[in-house]
């Protein structure tokens, strides 16, 4: 029997039927929605991450003593990057499967879907979005200790040096500081630096590098602005 | 019931693959129309013998016609159809590798007809004493390279269709291709083997 003939009464004995159409459009359509999907969660992972990085003051590295230094790059979003990063393999992934997938390396996927996910993360940053999603992390997820709590954290160690809070009164030679645990402090400032777009006015919150001279109070040598979305919020 | 070859000679690929969907006696069409070089493929691919190489075409063929729905127009019916082909072939050479069977090869004497035609090794009127010489040196390379070399220089592929083949950017065939070369040539000439005259 020719081959072609015994294909052929396989396929009527057994009653072989192709697969109907739609499965084929599914299963590549389903490949589309997972790299779509993944580029936007590596988005939000994006716009997080800039906002850690508006977070971190990156000029007080040099003030850093070791220890503090560890403390410091404990602010970047390490978490988040891992997030972008699986959000990239995902999507590589998904496109594989794609009827077309093949066509482009490793190196043209993974950067194409970076491209996307860092226009779309920015975008989303700029609309705020790093933020409140940071924030609503922040609240949903006991474990999650997020970048304000963080920030708060290393900002508030007088004794080190360092500390942050809410400018409640402003006097020509102190000014009163309520820091994020509502104690208060006499800031002695007449020698410090302050930063240009720091307003030492009542509301302003700031963060200061000096040193304590008692148990409430501190001179400071810098005072800078408690960065974030509007310095005269509280900051967490 | 088969479709006798003149009927099937007046139909494109696609048309075949149409008139298949409607009468399934059509599909023989496509199947003799490529069975002569899929046969001679797999054989080289898989190492097999004439019979197992059918069973792998029939089972390919079966695929194809379930699959009938996900060929995309915008590539080559052939390439579509080696590839599926070209699945099935590594798939039956891997389990018959991890039997431990025998990897002889049911050579054939065309396969010298149709050599790299784009190195110093591609001169057809260079070639007419190649023997099995050629089949051994291709069988000692990495299968990446050897699938490679057996799709540009014996099928007579070009890179767009080696890479709807085995499902690798175009430029990853190039470097493949290339780097495959320099293998053989390195192998055959580590082997005393000459392939110019």
């Amino acid at each position: 029997m020719k081959g072609s003939e015994k294909l052929i009464e396989i396929i009527r004995q057994q009653d072989i039927q192709p697969a109907p159409k739609w499965q084929f459009s599914m299963k590549n359509g389903l490949a589309w929605a997972g790299f779509l999907a993944a580029v936007v969660l590596g988005a939000m992972a994006f716009s997080v991450i800039l906002f850690a990085i508006q977070q971190t003051d990156f000029n007080l590295v040099s003030h850093l003593s070791h220890s503090r230094l560890e403390m410091f790059l404990g602010l970047l979003p390490f978490i988040w990057i891992v997030f972008l990063i699986a959000a990239l393999a995902i999507a590589f992934y998904s496109i594989q499967f794609s009827k077309k997938g093949y066509k482009f390396t490793a190196a043209k996927l993974v950067g194409f879907s970076a491209l996307l996910s860092i226009l779309l993360g920015t975008l989303f940053f700029i609309g705020g979005g790093g933020h409140q999603l940071e924030h609503a992390f922040a609240v949903n997820v006991d474990l999650y200790e997020s970048i304000q709590q963080k920030k708060t954290k290393l900002w508030s160690m007088p004794k080190d040096g360092y500390l942050s809070g809410q400018i409640e009164a402003v006097n020509p030679d102190f000014f009163v500081l309520k820091d994020f645990n509502n104690k208060s402090w006499k800031i002695h400032y007449d020698s410090a630096f302050i930063a240009p777009v720091v307003r030492l006015e009542e509301g302003e919150t700031v963060k200061l590098i000096g040193k304590m001279e008692s148990i409430d109070e501190f001179t400071a040598k810098e005072i800078r602005p408690w960065g974030g979305r509007g310095n005269r919020m509280r900051g967490n | 019931m088969v479709v006798p070859k003149e009927i099937c000679d007046r139909f494109s690929e696609l048309e075949i693959i149409q008139k298949s969907l409607s009468e399934v006696d059509y599909f023989s069409c496509l199947y003799e129309r490529y069975e002569a070089r899929l046969m001679r493929y797999i054989k080289r691919l898989a190492l097999v013998t004439d019979t197992e190489a059918e069973d792998i075409l029939q089972e390919s063929f079966i695929s194809i016609w379930k699959n009938l729905h996900a060929f995309d127009q915008s590539l080559k019916l052939s390439s579509w159809i080696y590839r599926i082909v070209h699945n099935q072939a590594l798939s039956a050479f891997r389990k018959k590798k991890s039997y431990g069977k025998d990897n002889k090869v049911a050579w054939d004497d065309s396969l010298n007809a149709n050599l790299p035609d784009d190195t110093t090794l591609t001169d057809a009127g260079e070639m007419q004493n190649i023997d099995l010489s050629l089949h051994e040196v291709l069988e000692q390379l990495p299968l990446p390279y050897k699938e490679v070399l057996m799709l540009k220089f014996l099928e007579n592929m070009g890179y767009e269709e080696i890479s709807d083949v085995l499902k690798i950017p175009e430029g990853t065939v190039a470097t493949r291709i290339n780097r495959a070369k320099k293998a053989f040539k390195h192998l055959a000439e580590a082997q005393h083997i000459s392939f110019e005259h």
